[in-house]
C-alpha cells in the first residue's frame, strides 16, 4: 500500500520538519552572492566581456572559507566570480563589491570617500553604514540576517539594483 | 531498602557502580554545506534563523567515528515521548526498558539498569549519578520540542570527553533560547500515560538576549507481569527550568540555564533479612529531588580560533524508605580550537571536578566511609591533520586525567579519515579508554540476599550473601579498533557503515571469600563476594545503517547491529544484550498537513535475562492543520500485548511493556 501511494503521490512539497542551519556569516556569504545577481554594473567596470566579478574583504573576515565555497564554480552573465585578497588599498578599486567587516567601524567615513565615486557596491555589517553612505547593510533581526539598502548612494556610483532586491529589504533609502 | 543500586551479582561482577566522570564539553552541530545552497532565493535567505555554532564547519560525513544524529525530525516522527524512547532509534545502542520508569540502555554491550560504560551529556552536563551509577532516564526528560539534537559515538570518545565513554557517549543539546521563542503548550494523554504536560514560554529581553522557562509534568502507571497483573511501578515527575542565550556582539556567546526537578518514583526491591521471611520482596518508593545550574561562554577570536570556557553545578538529593543521600557537583571545563597553519586544527583543553557525596548506611547497602569528595582535575590535546588535503586526515591525541581517589589515566586515540571521492569516506580507529572505579567497586557493602537455613546438606543458620567494594581496585580498560565505511551512491540514498573489536581488560568481578560466622543479633554466616579486576574479554559487531529518500515526501530508514561478546572468567554477563538488531522507518507525507510515520524492530534473545526476542511496530499520524496546532495519534507496540525488554535481579516478577495508544495535541503561539 505504500509503495503505491508512494507513485500516486506527484506533491513536490518538502516537509518543513528540518530548516536548513547556517551560521551568520554563511547567509552573509550567500547574500554577497545574491548580490552579483542581482546588481548591475556599468560596462565600464568591466576590462572585458568576460572579465569577473570581483568581491573584496576590509577588515577582520569572519568568513571562513564559506565566500570562496559559495561563489566558487558560480557565473553570471558569463562572468565568473572571484574573492579578490586585498593587500593594500590600491586592490579597492579592483573590487566590483566590498565588504567592510565590522571592525572597521572608525574607518568606515574614511573608506566610504576613497570609493564613493567608484562603480563598487558597498556592504557592511555597522549600525549607521546607510546613513553615512553606504549601499548594502546586514542587520541581525529575531536571530535572521537583513537588509538596508540606500538606493541613492548606489546611482550615484552608476550601480543598479533590481527591485526583487529591494523587494525584501526592511528599509529602503531614496532620493533625500 | 535503597531501591537503586542493586544490579550487582556475585560470580561475575556486574560493575553497576558510582562513576566519576570526567569533563566534557557541549559539542558543535553541524551546519548545511554551503556548496548546495546556491539555489536559495532571497526570499528564503532573509528568512533564515542563522546557528551559533563554531565557524568550523563539521559535516557529519567526515567524521573518524560511528556517529549517529537523532534530530527533531526523527523525535517526531517516531513518536518518541522521552529520550530513552528516541534512543531505540540508533544502531548499536542497547535499549530496554524496564518497567514505567525504568530503563537499561548501553552501547556495544554490557546492558544494564546502571550500564556504566556510557556518558551522557545534557547541554553538556554530565547526567551520570554518581551516587547509584548509570543515568536515570526518567530524570532526564525535556521538554521535547526544545530539543536540538542527540549525537551518538559509539566507541571510546576518550579523547575529547572523558573517562567512563568507554562504549559510546551521548550528547543531548537543546536549542538556543532564540529558536523557541512563544508559547508551546503540548499534553499527551493514552492507555499507559496518564495526561503529560510541557508548557514553555519563550522570549526576547533585549536585544541578542533571548529566554525560556519550562514547566513539565508527567505522570505514569504501572505496566503489567506476564500473567496480566498489575505491576505497581509508576512515577510522577515534575520538570522545571530556564536558559537564556545572550550574543553580545559577533564573537561572543554567552548562555546561562538551570533546572529543577521533583519525581516519585515506585518500583521493586528486595528486602533481605537475618529471620524470616528472609527476603521480602516490595516496591518501595523513592523520592528525588535536584537542580542544576550551568553557564557557557564561547568566544570567536577568529574564523579558525574559538574558546570555550564552561561551569556548572550540579546538587541531587534521593530519599527512600530506609535512606537518604545527596550529591553535589561542581565542574569547570575551558576548550580552545584553534587552526594550526594551513594543515593543522588542534582542540585542547582543560578541566576541574569536584564531587561530594553523603550516604546513609542500611542493613542492604552502606559505604565506607559514609561520606565521600573527591575531585579530579583533568587535560586533552587533539591535533587533525591534514595529510592530503581534502583526501587524508590523521586525528591523534591524548585525554589525562588525576583522581584523587584512582590516580593518574592516559587515554590516547588515533584515527584515519580517508575520502577517495567525494561520495565515499573511509575512516579507521584505534584508542584506549577506561573506566574509574566508583564507591561502588571501592567503598560498598551490600548485603545482597539471605539463604533461609535449611537441612543438611544446607546450612542450620541463614547464610548472608555480602558483596565487598575494594579500595585497591584500579580502572577498567578497553582498547578499541574501529573500522567504518561511507557511501552515498546518489544523493537520496546513503549507507553507512561501522565495525568494531574491543579487547577489556580489568574488568570487575566478585569472587567468593572466606565464610565466618557472626553471633549477633542472630548466629549467621556471612559468605563475602569481593570486588577485584579479575575479569577480561573481547567483543566484535557491526551496524549498518541506510538512509533513503524514494520521493521528496517518503523517507525510509533501516539500521542492523550485531554484537558478539565474550567473557571471562564467566560469561555470566554477556547475554545482557542482544545479538542482533534490526529498525526499519517509514516517513511518509500523505498531504502537505497529513503525516504517517511507521517505525518496525526486531531484538533478539537476552539468554542471560531470561528474556525472549520480540518484534514491535508502532505507527502514528500526525496532523498540522496550521502554524499553531498539531495534533498526533499513535500506536505503539501494536504486534503484542505486551512483551519483555529486560530482566530484574530485584524482583522475580518481571515487568512487561504493553501495547499502548495516546494522542498528543500541542499548541503554538
Amino acid at each position: 500500500m505504500c509503495l503505491l501511494l508512494g507513485t500516486l503521490l506527484q506533491i513536490n512539497w518538502r516537509s518543513e520538519a528540518q530548516p536548513p542551519v547556517f551560521t551568520e556569516y554563511q547567509v552573509k556569504a550567500l547574500f554577497l552572492l545574491n548580490f552579483t545577481k542581482y546588481v548591475d554594473w556599468p560596462a565600464t567596470a568591466f576590462g572585458q566581456a568576460d572579465s569577473p566579478i570581483t568581491i573584496g574583504v576590509i577588515g577582520e573576515n569572519h568568513f571562513g572559507e564559506d565566500l570562496k565555497k559559495a561563489v566558487e564554480g558560480k557565473s553570471v552573465n558569463g562572468r565568473k566570480i572571484v574573492i579578490l585578497p586585498l593587500e593594500s588599498e590600491s586592490d579597492w578599486s579592483k573590487c566590483h563589491i566590498l565588504f567592510i567587516s565590522a571592525s572597521e567601524k572608525k574607518r568606515l567615513p574614511e573608506i566610504l570617500a576613497k570609493v564613493c565615486a567608484l562603480p563598487i557596491l558597498t556592504v557592511s555589517e555597522t549600525d549607521q553604514f546607510i546613513q553615512q553612505g553606504g549601499m548594502i547593510n546586514f542587520t541581525r533581526k529575531d536571530g535572521k540576517v537583513r537588509l538596508e539598502v540606500n538606493l541613492e548612494s548606489a546611482r550615484q556610483a552608476e550601480l543598479g539594483i533590481s527591485s526583487k532586491l529591494l523587494s525584501v529589504a526592511d528599509a529602503v533609502r531614496r532620493k533625500p | 531498602m535503597k531501591r537503586g543500586l542493586l544490579n550487582i551479582f556475585f560470580a561475575v561482577g556486574l560493575p553497576a557502580c558510582l562513576l566519576k566522570t570526567g569533563t566534557a564539553m557541549a559539542g558543535d552541530a553541524p551546519t548545511n554545506s554551503i556548496q548546495g545552497s546556491h539555489e536559495l532565493t532571497l526570499e528564503q535567505l532573509v528568512n533564515i534563523q542563522v546557528t551559533s555554532v563554531s565557524k568550523k564547519e563539521t559535516d557529519l560525513n567526515q567524521s573518524p567515528a560511528a556517529i549517529s544524529v537523532i534530530t527533531q525530525e526523527d523525535i517526531q516522527r517516531s513518536g518518541a515521548t522521552s529520550i530513552p524512547e528516541a534512543l531505540r532509534l540508533v544502531p548499536g545502542l542497547d535499549v530496554a526498558q524496564i518497567n514505567s520508569s525504568e530503563w537499561a540502555i548501553s552501547a556495544r554491550g554490557f546492558n544494564s539498569e546502571f550500564a556504566d560504560k556510557l556518558l551522557v551529556l545534557v547541554d553538556g552536563r554530565s547526567v551520570y549519578d554518581p551516587a547509584f551509577g548509570g543515568v536515570e532516564w526518567e530524570m532526564q526528560d525535556l521538554v521535547l520540542e526544545d530539543l536540538d539534537r542527540i549525537e551518538v559515538i559509539r566507541g571510546p570518545g576518550a579523547t575529547l570527553w572523558g573517562a567512563n565513554a568507554v562504549n559510546g557517549v551521548i550528547n543531548i543539546t537543546t536549542k538556543n533560547a532564540r529558536d523557541t521563542q512563544g508559547l508551546l503548550v503540548s499534553t499527551s494523554f493514552g492507555t499507559v500515560e496518564k495526561p503529560a504536560t510541557s508548557i514553555r514560554y519563550g522570549g526576547e529581553f533585549a536585544t541578542n538576549v533571548f529566554y525560556r522557562v519550562y514547566l513539565q509534568y508527567a505522570n505514569n502507571d504501572g505496566f503489567t507481569d506476564s500473567s496480566g497483573n498489575d505491576t505497581p511501578d509508576s512515577k510522577n515527575i515534575l520538570h522545571g527550568g530556564a536558559r537564556m542565550d545572550w550574543e553580545p556582539d559577533a564573537s561572543d556567546r554567552l548562555t546561562l540555564q538551570g533546572d529543577y526537578f521533583q519525581a516519585d518514583l515506585a518500583g521493586p526491591a528486595l528486602n533481605p533479612s537475618l529471620t524470616p521471611p528472609y527476603a521480602a520482596n516490595f516496591y518501595g518508593e523513592n523520592f528525588k529531588n535536584g537542580e542544576n545550574v550551568l553557564g557557557r561562554w564561547t568566544h570567536d577570536f577568529s574564523a579558525s580560533s574559538q574558546l570555550t570556557l564552561q561551569g556548572y553545578y550540579d546538587h541531587e538529593v534521593s530519599r527512600d524508605t530506609e535512606t537518604l543521600d545527596a550529591e553535589d557537583i561542581w565542574d569547570l571545563d575551558l576548550q580552545h580550537r584553534f587552526a594550526l597553519g594551513d594543515r593543522q586544527d588542534i582542540v585542547w583543553g582543560a578541566g576541574f571536578r569536584y564531587e561530594m557525596d553523603q550516604t546513609h548506611p542500611s542493613f542492604a547497602l552502606s559505604f565506607f566511609p559514609q561520606d565521600e569528595n573527591n575531585h579530579i582535575a583533568s587535560a586533552f590535546v587533539q591535533d587533525d591533520l591534514t595529510v592530503i588535503s581534502d583526501r587524508l586526515h590523521l586525528i591523534f591525541g591524548s585525554k589525562f586525567e588525576q583522581d584523587a581517589d584512582t590516580g593518574f589515566e592516559v587515554q590516547p586515540s588515533g584515527r584515519l579519515l580517508w575520502t577517495p571521492a567525494e561520495n565515499q569516506t573511509f575512516w579507521g580507529a584505534v584508542s584506549r579508554a577506561v573506566r574509574t572505579p566508583s564507591r561502588t567497586d571501592t567503598d560498598v557493602v551490600f548485603n545482597q540476599s539471605v539463604i533461609p537455613p535449611s537441612p543438611p546438606p544446607g546450612s542450620p543458620v541463614p547464610v548472608l550473601v555480602s558483596l565487598r567494594g575494594d579500595p585497591t581496585f584500579h580502572s577498567e580498560e578497553i582498547i578499541a579498533y574501529e573500522l567504518g565505511y561511507r557511501w552515498e551512491p546518489n544523493p537520496k540514498l546513503s549507507f553507512d557503515l561501522a565495525t568494531f573489536y574491543n579487547v577489556y581488560h580489568d574488568l570487575s568481578i566478585y569472587t567468593a571469600g572466606t565464610p565466618y560466622t557472626v553471633f549477633a543479633p542472630v548466629t549467621y554466616e556471612v559468605v563475602p563476594e569481593n570486588a577485584s579486576n579479575g575479569g577480561a574479554g573481547n567483543s566484535y559487531g557491526a551496524e549498518l545503517s541506510a538512509q533513503w529518500r524514494v520521493t521528496d515526501d517518503w523517507k525510509l530508514m533501516g539500521s542492523y547491529s550485531y554484537l558478539h561478546l565474550r567473557l571471562t572468567p564467566s560469561d555470566a554477563y554477556a547475554g545482557d544484550s542482544p545479538q542482533h538488531q534490526f529498525q526499519l522507518h517509514s516517513y511518509l507525507n500523505l498531504t502537505r498537513t497529513i503525516e504517517l510515520n511507521a517505525s518496525l524492530y526486531f531484538v533478539s534473545a537476552l539468554p542471560d535475562q531470561q528474556v525472549p526476542a520480540y518484534a514491535r511496530f508502532d505507527l502514528g499520524v500526525v496532523w498540522r492543520p496550521n502554524k499553531a496546532w498539531e495534533f498526533g495519534v499513535w500506536g505503539q507496540n501494536l504486534f503484542d500485548d505486551q512483551h519483555l525488554e529486560f530482566g530484574s535481579y530485584r524482583t522475580p516478577v518481571l515487568t512487561e511493556i504493553p501495547r499502548s495508544f495516546y494522542g498528543k495535541v500541542t499548541w503554538r503561539f
